[in-house]
């Protein structure tokens, strides 16, 4: 096999960090290879693609120094975040982009678009507001203008990290059909659909070091342990997880805490969100589930009246019209938790609430100190917010949003581009105070969360709530309660 | 969100943007040169009917874009009519005082304010920005890096309202009052920014993989060169033009020829 893209003795750091982030660190991978790096996140797989791309250090200044590189001439970049790879308004005009750059006649263009969506499985008219995409549809869009500039090596850098579970699979789908003859580079931590496509994994511990490199089923089987402890989702994590796991209660019935009839939320005048009637109770975990823009996020906002809404909802048994302070009763959890950050340091994050409610100041210590050991942030506390790791900051968000101690928490997919490790540390914090009589709301597109944490499923359709059901009975019997 | 308002293409939207941009640059000069207001009402209305019946937008949104700068008009109309000099005093009352001069003079203003306004609407309402920076590569040579950064910028604008939004439920379930709007702004300002600037560095290089680079030898998905429509709309403002002169001299609302 021959050689396509090689670093020997790769020396690499960021400028204000004291470790070198690679130490002399030699890889080469050869023509026609799919490979996946794995590793915690921080470790440096990203960096490695982007050194092996050329874009560091010419499109990216880190200083890095290697004795011998071996780069692609002719590759193609997917990046993690579905908005920030695109320049032009329209999918057609971002694919032209690409064209362009490369010189490609003005005449071919039309045809060549049209088989390059095609070929990624995207039907739509090429003319299309890519701000109307879905992530997924987004991820496949910035595969087909990648595959314009008709690349022999594709580096896959995370690409279904901010993407649902239907698009991740649609996105690797994809990804075998159009590139079986190319050499593939993909870094990756939701390794479901990769895991059969790869035929070798390199494997990083923290320090950036290569502890295993060789074939796929190998690594798997010999560093699963490892592979696990990085957090990383690989097929069978929810059943290893669950077996260790203690039998739960998922009894309920505790006071009624929200009674909804006729309850309506609007978006610029139109009902956008609708429910009949529902009851929610001390101790029930209440997964919303149905598909992109069916008004799950709409229901969640309703809820806390971030937008117009009418019919009854009542709140502890009080119209919620006569509750001012609706932030002291419920907890919301946004998707981004770097929205959501209002202070300088770990510790102002967490009291910041109690101080607007002018609670005691001893009091206040306790609470935060509390919460920071709970919540594993003791050691973070005097960080700024923004420099936390994904998990952390995910962490951060839900304890500054529960510390007023409400007893209903409202969270938007929480658990959304977090690894295992972290997913299941929230979702066990969660846990700890439902059991405790606390009201959760969340919406998910994770079965695996209903089935295993929540007691009660709501599905949105269209804006409606079409189905109501106890997980807790579903094995016996599948009640739908009223709808 | 609703972001794209449905509108029909007109042959405004037809003409050479680069052309559109300098014909209307112009025109923005020779405003500030008329001193006649005859001619300058004359010129405001044809825009008024251009603006209206040649955008392809729907009335309601013509009317509700429109409003802000008729205050516009009014303000800085009645502000020269009050406080202006004069010597020929029609109402005095404390400091405000109406003077034939003033009056005219405010009116000469406001008009000039409401001409500026729609030729910038009419300009930017029948121009998509992808057009214009393809015009302007192709046109009047504009390299490659400015234009496509722009166009990339114009990108995340809607993305950056979407934020706003989230902020400010954000701030809102923490139970945030903000004082001050010097407050308000670092709350707004910070969050916001972060996300802007990082997003930019990252579709910096997003384009840069995509073989962006200003070296090569590039085609272009979009040749805009010139029509029909072109001559036009040169021929057009410049009946327009003539014609408000003409009717503006001979056929005066007001009988004052120089508001000086």
């Amino acid at each position: 096999m021959k050689p396509i893209a090689a670093v020997e003795r790769l020396r690499l750091k960021f400028p204000g960090k004291d470790t070198l982030l690679f130490k002399d660190l030699s890889l080469t991978f050869y023509e026609g290879e799919k490979v996946l790096l794995l590793g915690p996140s921080g470790c440096g797989k990203s960096t490695l693609l982007q050194v092996l791309s050329g874009l560091i250090p010419n499109s990216i200044d880190v200083p890095m120094k290697a004795e011998r590189l071996q780069l692609p001439t002719n590759w193609g970049y997917v990046f993690q975040d579905p908005d920030t790879q695109f320049c032009m308004p329209f999918a057609d005009e971002e694919i032209a982009f690409a064209l362009e750059n490369i010189g490609v006649p003005r005449s071919e263009m039309h045809q060549r678009i049209k088989t390059l969506l095609e070929k990624v499985g995207l039907f739509i008219e090429p003319h299309t507001d890519i701000h109307t995409l879905s992530g997924g549809m987004k991820q496949r869009l910035a595969l087909a203008s990648v595959l314009a500039l008709e690349p022999d090596v594709l580096f896959l850098d995370e690409p279904t990290a901010m993407i649902d579970e239907e698009g991740t699979k649609e996105i690797w789908q994809t990804v075998k059909r159009i590139a079986k003859e190319k050499t593939v580079i993909i870094v990756e931590h939701k390794i479901d659909y990769v895991l059969d496509f790869v035929d070798r994994i390199v494997l990083f511990n923290d320090d950036g070091e290569i502890i295993a490199d060789d074939k796929a089923q190998t690594v798997f089987a010999n560093y699963k342990d490892i592979i696990a402890s990085q957090g990383i989702w690989y097929p069978g994590v929810w059943e290893e997880y669950t077996a260790n796991r203690r039998r739960r209660s998922t009894e309920s019935g505790g006071e009624k805490r929200i009674y909804l009839r006729q309850f309506q939320g609007y978006r610029s005048n139109e009902v956008k969100i609708r429910i009949e009637e529902a009851a929610v109770h001390a101790g029930e975990w209440i997964a919303v589930t149905g598909k992109n823009g069916a008004g799950k996020s709409t229901l969640l906002h309703a809820l806390m009246k971030l937008i117009r809404t009418d019919g009854t909802y009542e709140l502890y048994g009080k119209d919620s019209k006569q509750l001012k302070q609706l932030h002291r009763l419920l907890a919301f959890v946004f998707q981004n938790p770097e929205f959501q950050f209002v202070t300088n340091s770990v510790r102002e994050e967490l009291a910041y609430s109690l101080r607007l409610e002018k609670r005691k100041e001893a009091e206040i210590t306790e609470t935060v100190e509390g919460l920071l050991r709970q919540f594993h942030l003791y050691e973070q506390q005097d960080q700024h917010p923004y420099q936390l790791s994904m998990g952390q900051k995910r962490r951060l968000s839900v304890a500054a949003s529960i510390v007023s101690g409400q007893q209903i928490f409202l969270l938007d997919e929480p658990t959304f581009g977090q690894d295992a490790k972290n997913t299941f540390a929230l979702l066990e914090l969660l846990e700890s105070y439902r059991r405790q009589g606390t009201t959760i709301i969340m919406v998910t597109h994770d079965e695996n969360i209903v089935k295993h944490f929540a007691t009660r499923r709501w599905v949105i359709e269209d804006g409606r709530l079409v189905k109501d059901e106890s997980i807790s009975r579903q094995r016996s019997t599948a009640a739908a309660l009223f709808v | 969100m609703k972001w794209n308002i449905r509108y029909r293409e007109t042959w405004l939207h037809q003409t050479n943007p680069s052309l559109k941009l300098i014909v209307l640059l112009f025109l923005f000069l020779a405003v500030l040169f008329i001193h006649n207001p005859n001619v300058l009402i004359n010129f405001s209305l044809a825009l008024l009917l251009l603006f209206m019946f040649s955008t392809g937008y729907p009335w309601k949104f013509l009317l509700l874009l429109f409003l802000p700068f008729l205050l516009i008009f009014v303000s800085t109309a009645s502000s020269m009519m009050m406080f202006g000099e004069g010597e020929t005093t029609w109402f005095r009352w404390g400091l405000i005082h109406v003077t034939e001069e003033s009056f005219l003079r405010g009116l000469h203003i406001g008009f000039r304010a409401l001409s500026f306004a729609l030729l910038g609407l009419l300009f930017s309402l029948t121009t998509r920005p992808v057009r214009l920076f393809y015009s302007l590569m192709q046109q009047l040579k504009l390299k490659p890096k400015y234009a496509y950064s722009f166009l990339a910028a114009v990108r995340l604008l809607p993305i950056m309202l979407e934020e706003f939004q989230t902020v400010h439920n954000a701030l809102k379930v923490r139970g945030t009052v903000s004082h001050g709007w010097l407050e308000k702004m670092k709350r707004y300002a910070i969050p916001l920014l972060s996300q802007s600037i990082r997003r930019a560095q990252r579709i910096a290089v997003a384009m840069e993989a995509k073989r962006f680079s200003s070296s090569t030898e590039r085609t272009f998905y979009y040749e805009i060169g010139f029509n029909k429509h072109d001559i036009a709309l040169v021929a057009l403002f410049a009946f327009v033009a003539a014609a408000a002169y003409y009717t503006g001299v001979h056929y005066p609302y007001i009988p004052v020829t120089d508001v000086r």
